[in-house]
C-alpha cells in the first residue's frame, strides 16, 4: 500500500533538495497538476522545513530519545538509517 | 500564487529577525552568516569533500565571503554541504579553535532559517529574498543559568530549569502554544531566542505540537501520510539520524 501521489511528491522533494532548476520546475508542475497549488505550497513548506531541521539535529548532536530508539530499532536497521552513523566524523 | 497567511507571516518574521542583534552575534554578523550560507553552495572545497569517504581527507580553503571568523565559516559550510556526516570530533575542533557553544548554536539557527526559507522559495518557484537590513544594537549575551550537559554536544535548557529571566520558550511564542520538550526542541535551547526564532518559523511550515498529536485531522492541503513521507525523504537525503 502506497501513499497517494507518492511518485510526484518524492520527485518534488528530491528536486528541491538536490535537483537542477529545470528538474525542480517540472517536478513542481507535476505536483500542481496532480494535487493543486495549495498542496504544492504545503509540500514545499514541509520539504524546506525538514531541510532546515535536519541540519539543526545533525549539527548539535541531539540524539533520538531512548524510548523512540527502542521502538524503531528494527525498521531503522531495515531501512539502513543506522548506516548513516558510520560516516560521522 | 497564494501562500497560507500564517506561513507567509512566519517566513517574513524569521527573515527580518536575522537582521536584528541576536544573543551572541550582532545584526551585521547574523546577516553575514546568512550571506555565507548562500555563498557556500558554490564552494569547490565543499564539493570535493562531499565526494570522498571522509571530508577530513581533503584539505584547502573554503570559497568564502570572508566576513566572519574562520571557525564560523567552516561551521556554516559543513552544516550546509554535508550535515549528515557531522560528528562530535569535528564539532569539538571548532570549540578548541575559539567558537563558543553559544555562538555556534545561534549560528546553527541562522543557517537553518536561511536554508529553509531559500529552499521553500525555490521549491515553490519564487524568487529568493534579498537579505534583511541590518539593525543596530548589541547582542544581549543572555545565557540561561541552569543548563544540562551531556544530552547533546551543546548544553541544553530543560523546561523545568527555566528561570524567570528566560523566555518561556516551551510554551509562549508569538502565539502561545504548547511546545513539547522532545530532544529536538532542546537542541537550540542554550540560546532561547535562537530556539524561538527557529520554532516560530518551523511550526507553520510543518505542524505544531497540538496538530501533531491530532493525527486524525488533516491540517494541511496534503494528507498527514503525505507529509510524513515527504519529511522522511528529506531526512534520508540529508542522512539525518534523528
Amino acid at each position: 500500500m502506497g501513499v497517494d501521489q507518492e511518485d510526484e511528491l518524492l520527485a518534488f522533494a528530491d528536486a528541491a533538495v538536490n535537483g537542477e532548476q529545470s528538474e525542480l520546475a517540472s517536478a513542481r508542475q507535476l505536483v500542481v497538476d496532480s494535487l493543486g497549488v495549495d498542496a504544492m505550497v504545503d509540500a514545499a513548506a514541509i520539504i524546506a522545513g525538514f531541510n532546515g531541521i535536519t541540519r539543526i539535529a545533525d549539527a548539535t548532536g541531539i540524539p533520538v530519545e531512548p524510548r523512540k530508539l527502542a521502538e524503531t530499532e528494527e525498521w531503522r536497521a531495515a531501512l539502513g538509517i543506522d548506516r548513516f552513523m558510520a560516516g560521522k566524523t | 500564487m497564494e501562500i497560507r497567511a500564517d506561513l507567509a507571516a512566519a517566513q517574513a518574521r524569521a527573515w527580518q529577525l536575522m537582521g536584528q542583534p541576536g544573543t551572541w552575534w550582532t545584526g551585521a554578523e547574523r546577516v553575514a552568516i546568512a550571506a555565507e550560507t548562500r555563498h557556500s553552495r558554490s564552494c569547490a572545497l565543499c564539493t570535493a569533500r562531499r565526494a570522498v569517504v571522509s571530508p577530513a581527507m581533503v584539505a584547502g580553503d573554503h570559497d568564502s565571503l570572508n566576513q566572519l571568523p574562520g571557525t564560523a565559516i567552516e561551521a556554516i559550510h559543513r552544516i550546509v554541504a554535508d550535515p549528515g556526516r557531522i560528528g562530535e570530533t569535528w564539532f569539538r575542533t571548532l570549540g578548541a579553535a575559539g567558537l563558543s557553544d553559544e555562538h555556534y548554536v545561534e549560528l546553527v539557527a541562522i543557517v537553518a532559517v536561511t536554508v529553509t526559507v531559500d529552499t521553500f522559495r525555490a521549491a515553490a518557484g519564487l524568487e529568493p529574498w534579498t537579505l534583511p537590513p541590518v539593525q543596530p544594537g548589541d547582542p544581549t549575551r543572555h545565557r540561561p543559568r541552569k543548563l544540562t550537559e551531556g544530552i547533546a554536544w551543546v548544553p541544553v535548557l530543560l523546561p523545568d530549569d527555566r528561570s524567570p529571566e528566560d523566555p518561556d520558550l516551551y510554551l509562549d511564542s508569538q502565539v502561545p502554544r504548547p511546545r513539547g520538550a522532545a530532544n529536538i526542541h532542546l537542541a537550540l535551547s542554550l540560546v532561547p531566542d535562537a530556539m524561538t526564532h527557529w520554532w516560530d518559523l518551523d511550526e507553520p511550515m510543518y505542524l505544531n505540537a497540538a496538530q501533531m498529536a491530532n493525527y486524525l485531522v488533516q491540517h494541511r492541503a496534503i494528507s498527514n501520510a503525505q507529509i510524513e513521507m515527504v519529511a522522511a525523504r528529506v531526512a534520508a537525503l540529508n542522512q539525518c539520524t534523528y
